[in-house]
């Protein structure tokens, strides 16, 4: 059966998928032998693991959690990694693996929390969602912020980890696992829908 | 090789694109790494290697090793699974049953194999590690059976009861029977309930989870729920904030056979109350109202979420199913690839099974 993900391949082909898959490749190679020093105990290669991905979790969690929650879960979701780490059987999945432990561990943010902060439309409660200081360039990012992350959540992620994180696409996939088709596309769909929810606000 | 800045920034920055680059990247992750704690460490080394390599190891030793080993093994191979084959399942409540083993100490533990069956009472609960996988609560009066336990894939059988999933494995690989639909995660945390009758109710939390019975299938997002029957399989998703008369009408639409006089008032409730995001519901009766109905539903859908480019009217109403994956990828509530990837394998490994 022909699927989405057909036209997603061969849009992704059409864009240079050859150069994103060589990354991929190269970035997993290296990511592997950290993993596997860490398995064997490797306090400094786990420490090179949380240099490599500590970024990808911030967005992650960013798309989710009110900003000011972020790095204190940061923590949490590498100490959770740290302790699971030995049963981890397919190193090669390690960011996959990692970026799903970080998408769990906001959604028990969210449980626990009786207060959990929605995710709104309402650019006027952007200051009190973003939990970052009062000047003009953070009111303008919080503002910015909050439009992204009342996008679809398929484009929240992709759109923070590229424009506040400034990974490029490419990492994005290598990183999260995710297809670099898929990124691309939603990437490109996210940044429309942001403009015009950023129009709207002007 | 075209330039495409937001892609890779290659080619001219786009100045939109560097301007939100700018303002946001003041939020970027900034915190050096933490002094972690001491790494627990995998064993890479059997045991009995590492009684091989000690010194006092005598050739007697070993034999009184092997025939100990065959000894308790025989024993206890058809109760207890071995390490690495088997989850542990902790008590939070009551005594939960793993076979004939009540597990009664508060906070004790015992470990779930391939074919072994959880079952809790109406006071007990359960939680069950799943490693790297994840993680599942049992709530009371739940029977839980494990019918797969492999690298590849993790499938349970939920004969009654109601367990909450917190998933981390990639999209696919846990997967949880019941008697009218099998549950897929794609990612990442549901509650599935099933009851007496066999009759089902899933709600996802996080990510999206699919819920299939032979081609009929539903896709059901974070915030919204899908019920089930047995033989008719999953109904149509709906989000829970859904007007009443919305959800009524739809349940009527799903499982019970009414004159067509009455389902075309019922789809006309639906169609009316229809919000834009519940595009979701509308998207799925595209494929299960009859091509009458389904002129309708595509005018209404078109109205509150317009098809995109390569998704035709003539081409909704004969049922190509390519076209209604383009328009489920305009949702934006999930990369139907993995499904469809998911659906390709499963169809295989059923098809080598057979």
């Amino acid at each position: 059966m022909a699927s989405v993900g057909d036209s997603v391949d061969v849009f992704a082909a059409s864009l240079g998928r050859e150069a994103v898959t060589n990354l991929s490749a190269r970035d997993a190679t290296g990511d592997s032998s950290l993993v596997s020093a860490a398995q064997a105990g490797d306090r400094l290669a786990f420490g090179q693991l949380y240099e490599q991905y500590a970024r990808m979790v911030h967005g992650i969690l960013m798309a989710r959690v009110p900003p000011g929650q972020v790095d204190d879960l940061v923590q949490d979701v590498f100490l959770v990694a740290l302790r699971r780490l030995s049963a981890l059987r397919d190193i090669s999945r390690f960011g996959a693996w990692l970026a799903a432990i970080a998408r769990n561990r906001a959604n028990d943010y969210h449980r626990q929390s009786m207060s959990a902060v929605e995710v709104t439309d309402d650019f006027s409660q952007a200051e009190a969602v973003s939990g970052v200081s009062d000047s003009a360039a953070d009111s303008e990012a919080a503002v910015i912020l909050a439009a992204i992350r009342s996008l679809p959540e398929a484009y929240r992620e992709p759109l923070i980890l590229r424009l506040v994180e400034g990974m490029t696409g490419p990492e994005i996939a290598a990183r999260t696992g995710l297809k670099p088709g898929s990124v691309r596309v939603n990437l490109h769909r996210g940044i429309e829908q942001l403009r015009e929810k950023l129009a709207q606000r002007l | 090789m075209d330039k495409d800045y937001l892609w890779d920034r290659s080619g001219d920055a786009d100045p939109e694109i560097k301007k939100l680059e700018d303002v946001l990247g003041r939020l970027r992750h900034n915190r050096a790494a933490p002094v972690f704690p001491e790494m627990p460490v995998r064993m890479r080394r059997p045991i009995l290697t590492k009684l091989l390599e000690t010194r006092w190891t005598s050739a007697a030793a070993l034999a009184l090793v092997v025939v100990a080993i065959s000894v308790v093994g025989s024993l206890v191979r058809s109760k207890q699974p071995a390490l690495g084959s088997a989850w542990k399942v902790t008590q939070i409540q009551g005594g939960p049953r793993l076979e004939s083993r009540v597990i009664k100490a508060s906070g004790g533990t015992a470990r779930l194999g391939l074919g072994q069956t959880l079952e809790t009472d109406s006071q007990s609960k359960a939680s069950i590690d799943l490693d790297e996988i994840g993680t599942v609560e049992v709530e009371p009066g739940t029977r839980l059976r494990v019918l797969r336990l492999n690298l590849e894939l993790t499938q349970l059988a939920l004969e009654r009861g109601t367990i909450h999933a917190a998933i981390w494995a990639p999209p696919g690989q846990f997967v949880v029977d019941t008697p009218s639909a099998v549950a897929v995660d794609l990612g990442c945390a549901y509650t599935l309930h099933v009851d007496e009758s066999g009759a089902g109710l899933l709600r996802t939390t996080l990510g999206w989870v699919g819920f299939k019975l032979g081609n009929r299938e539903s896709f059901i997002p974070a915030g919204a729920v899908c019920r089930t029957k047995p033989k008719l399989g999953p109904g149509t998703p709906y989000f829970e904030d859904a007007s009443e008369s919305f959800r009524a009408a739809l349940v009527k639409l799903d499982f019970e056979r009414g004159s067509v006089e009455e389902r075309n008032a019922e789809l006309n409730i639906v169609l009316a109350e229809a919000r834009p995001k519940d595009a979701l519901t509308l998207w799925h009766l595209l494929s299960r109202e009859d091509e009458s109905e389904r002129g309708r539903v595509f005018d209404r859908l078109a109205k509150l979420l317009p098809a995109p480019p390569g998704v035709t009217r003539e081409g909704i109403l004969r049922g190509d199913s390519r076209m209604l994956d383009l328009w489920w990828g305009r949702l934006g509530l999930g990369d139907i690839s993995l499904w469809r990837h998911w659906e390709g394998s499963w169809s295989a490994k059923r098809g080598a099974e057979r």
